[in-house]
């Protein structure tokens, strides 16, 4: 038998996803919606020989979609083909917002969905005033409803318990205005077995993902012979119902307000004070950098060294040869180049959801609005730069609640200049190597260059954002509208699922590319065509009088040369080396596109091939690397500048790329963003190069 | 006495009641997060430099942000 879908559905901040966790106590997992990747939070509860499948929906406030999450909400409850059409709508309300969330459960019944009601946050109810008569309550809206506390779990093992309830028709419905009637029989002659509600619905949106085009087109042209916009219909419905229900809720719900100032106001007057609003959001910021790199900083030794003693217990087990060599220098250094930035990513995302969980973020949208509008940009935008800042791949999702096409598209598109964590390994051996270890008026100079990679990183995304917003033409005029929630003390369930599911999600994807990265560049650099195999010979000849050693070592390098890898490397150099790179650092351009974190695990491999001592740290190895073409150190001030801005420009990241290509559902703008990246990218290092050397 | 003004042009603590909307432009998001004719509403900040403000919404006690752009469409009585 087919498990029954139990689909939550709600307005934003009504508490769904403490109760989501609190019912499927945490069996769940995060995936996408098919084709687009908004996430999509799916779990399952047993109850009496029944595994229910729970789908948490995108909060909303309605079933018309104003953005990509709100278009989910509608297609999974409008189509009866839809993977995710439920058995079941489980409509979840606060008191205090009760007519919003009526009109969400209506929407749902008239659908032809059975629903049933849940007031959460019961326990703000008594503290708020608002007393709810809920037998009246049940009878209006002619279903069971269940009162629950998702913090505390109470009233949630009898909401599971009654999964399995059917609801008998609903009776009464909308009253469509008389005006929009003639193109509503018009509608239903296309649908003739949908019901009226559903039809309407159709007749109200602009492009139902569902439909056919030819449908679509025959909506529009019925819409255009009657003169309407859907604006006008969807406000016409939000209006009526508002005026209803209203009069309705007059006997079963009383307020009683204090109107002395509450908890939440008291401080909002601090948090959103003109002056110290901005110091307060600064600190903060400042604060969580200041997390990410000290507090950070004992763990990531850790993980160093732990990785650093099994990569060598490793090497001293297992013979010596170049298996050995991919085992130590590209699997376990690669996969340990990436364990080392969860502490970094973990923190981060643990401020940013306790940002979210608290109800300050929305403050900072609040605060931020008009600085990041110049640029092209919404207050919202705020959210992705700031996770830009751990990893794009989430921060490019987390794009998909602002509503305006424009600015959510201009946001995609210029988070990725934002200073990932995968550029850190990069910068901090290349800083490491070409800036001198001194102090400079009192700071160091190392610390300051990468200060400065970091705010290069965000005012090129704000650079790129005004560019891009006088060459993207909007459909729509932008606005923006938005919720400051109570403040509420965290839930730390969600806290920790949602800071676990994002640092194992990077590390899992991360992992995989290190991984297959490796041993493609293992087999390249270990294989080659004719004169590959002929080295030795080759070798013996030209340098007849060498010692053993220095054979050995010839032979080695000669191999790494001739090999496919080297191969690859030698045909790019000449694009790369008015930049400063020769073909060794051409591999690892080239592996890096994949990631970016590929590239130190690159070079090791690289120069752990061409070796046969024993250097202890890629730094090592990489500080007497002598570029054959220059004669000089392969990494000097120059081509060491020049290589940190290229990966602060350049768009190495095929996850990202990916990524983009399914949030903007278009190959013409990722193509756009990895050419603009890249293009940057060579100019700056060329012309750093150029001017240094 | 009434006076009828624009949302944007109340000044924080001021109260008012939404009559109306001057714009067919507005969108739906609007209504449906409570900004519905009949409301009352205060002004409870206003960020600077021209910047968003925030309204609250006396019924439910809900707190609402929207930018001047928009808030110069809702016509609005003292």
């Amino acid at each position: 038998m087919k498990s029954p879908i139990i689909a939550l559905l709600g307005n934003p901040n009504v508490g769904k996803t403490s109760l989501f966790n609190k019912i499927t106590k945490l069996h769940q997992k995060v995936g996408n919606y098919p084709g687009i990747t908004v996430e999509k939070r799916e779990g399952t509860v047993h109850f009496k020989d029944t595994t229910y499948r729970i789908i948490d929906l995108p909060g909303t406030y309605t079933l018309f979609p104003n953005s990509m999450d709100e278009e989910i909400v509608f297609n999974a409850l409008s189509n009866k083909q839809d993977a995710n059409y439920p058995d079941l709508v489980v409509v979840v309300s606060e008191p205090m917002h009760l007519k919003r969330s009526i009109v969400l459960y209506q929407q749902a019944r008239e659908l032809g969905l059975p629903a049933i009601f849940v007031l959460n946050m019961i326990d703000e109810a008594k503290e708020k005033g608002v007393s709810v008569d809920i037998p009246k309550l049940e009878s209006y809206l002619q279903t069971r409803v269940f009162q629950t506390n998702a913090r505390s779990g109470q009233g949630v093992n009898e909401l599971i318990q009654h999964f399995s309830t059917t609801t008998g028709s609903y009776f009464g419905g909308l009253k469509i205005d008389e005006q929009f009637q003639p193109a509503l029989s018009e509608a239903k002659q296309l649908f003739p077995l949908e019901n009226e509600y559903t039809t309407w619905q159709f007749l109200a949106q602009a492009n139902v993902a569902f439909l056919s085009e030819d449908t679509k087109q025959k909506l529009q042209s019925i819409r255009a012979k009657h003169n309407l916009e859907i604006a006008h219909l969807q406000k016409s419905e939000s209006l009526i119902r508002h005026h209803q229900i209203d009069k309705d809720l007059i006997d079963i719900i009383s307020y009683n307000h204090q109107t002395q100032e509450n908890k939440t106001s008291a401080i909002d007057k601090i948090l959103l004070h003109p002056i110290w609003g901005y110091v307060i959001f600064f600190g903060l910021l400042f604060l969580i950098f200041q997390a990410i790199f000290a507090w950070a900083e004992p763990l990531m030794d850790f993980i160093d060294e732990t990785f650093g003693s099994l990569g060598a217990y490793v090497q001293t087990v297992l013979p010596e040869g170049p298996l050995t060599g991919l085992l130590t220098d590209g699997i376990i250094a690669g996969i340990g180049g990436i364990v080392i930035f969860i502490p970094q990513i973990a923190i981060l995302f643990l401020f940013i959801s306790l940002m979210e969980e608290t109800g300050y973020m929305s403050r900072v949208v609040f605060l931020m609005d008009r600085w990041l509008r110049p640029f092209g940009l919404n207050g919202k935008s705020v959210i992705p730069l700031m996770s830009g800042a751990a990893c794009s791949i989430p921060a490019i999702m987390s794009a998909r609640n602002i509503e305006n096409a424009k600015e959510r598209l201009i946001t995609i598109l210029v988070t990725p200049f934002m200073t990932c964590s995968a550029r850190l390994p990069i910068y901090i051996v290349i800083i490491g190597l070409v800036i001198p270890d001194q102090k400079l008026m009192g700071f160091n100079m190392q610390g300051m260059t990468l200060f400065g990679m970091y705010i290069l990183g965000l005012l090129s995304a704000l650079g790129a954002a005004w560019l891009l917003g006088k060459v993207i033409k909007s459909k729509h005029k932008t606005f923006l509208i938005f919720e400051l929630p109570t403040y509420k003390l965290p839930d730390w369930k969600n806290v920790a699922v949602n800071v676990w599911e994002k640092s194992s999600g990077f590390i899992i994807d991360a992992g995989k590319i290190i991984l297959a990265m490796s041993i493609i560049l293992w087999v390249l650099g270990s294989f080659g065509p004719g004169k590959f195999n002929r080295a030795e010979e080759i070798v013996q000849q030209e340098y007849p009088n060498a010692s053993a050693e220095e054979l050995e070592n010839h032979v080695k390098s000669y191999q790494l040369e001739n090999s496919y890898l080297g191969i690859l490397g030698t045909t790019i150099e000449p694009a790369i080396e008015p930049l400063g790179y020769d073909w060794k650092i051409g591999i690892g351009l080239i592996s890096s596109f994949a990631a970016r974190e590929v590239f130190v695990s690159t070079m090791a491999t690289v120069y752990a091939l061409g070796d046969t001592e024993d250097e202890t740290t890629i730094q090592g190895q990489m500080r007497k690397e002598i570029n054959k073409n220059t004669g000089k150190p392969a990494y000097n001030f120059a081509s060491g500048i020049s290589l940190l801005l290229f990966y602060a420009f350049a768009m190495q990241c095929m996850s990202t790329i990916a990524i983009v290509r399914k949030e903007t559902n278009s190959w013409k703008w990722t193509l756009i963003q990895t050419g603009m990246m890249t293009g940057l990218a060579y100019l700056a290092a060329f012309i750093a190069y150029q001017l240094l050397k | 006495m009434h006076h009828n003004n624009s949302l944007d042009k109340l000044k924080k603590g001021e109260r008012a009641k939404i009559i109306s909307y001057s714009s067919s432009e507005i969108p739906a998001k609007f209504f449906e997060i409570g900004f519905l004719p009949g409301i009352d509403i205060e002004i409870k900040h206003i960020a600077p430099f021209n910047g968003p403000i925030c309204v609250n919404i006396v019924q439910n006690n809900s707190l609402i942000a929207l930018r001047k752009s928009e808030a110069k469409y809702i016509i609005v009585e003292k």
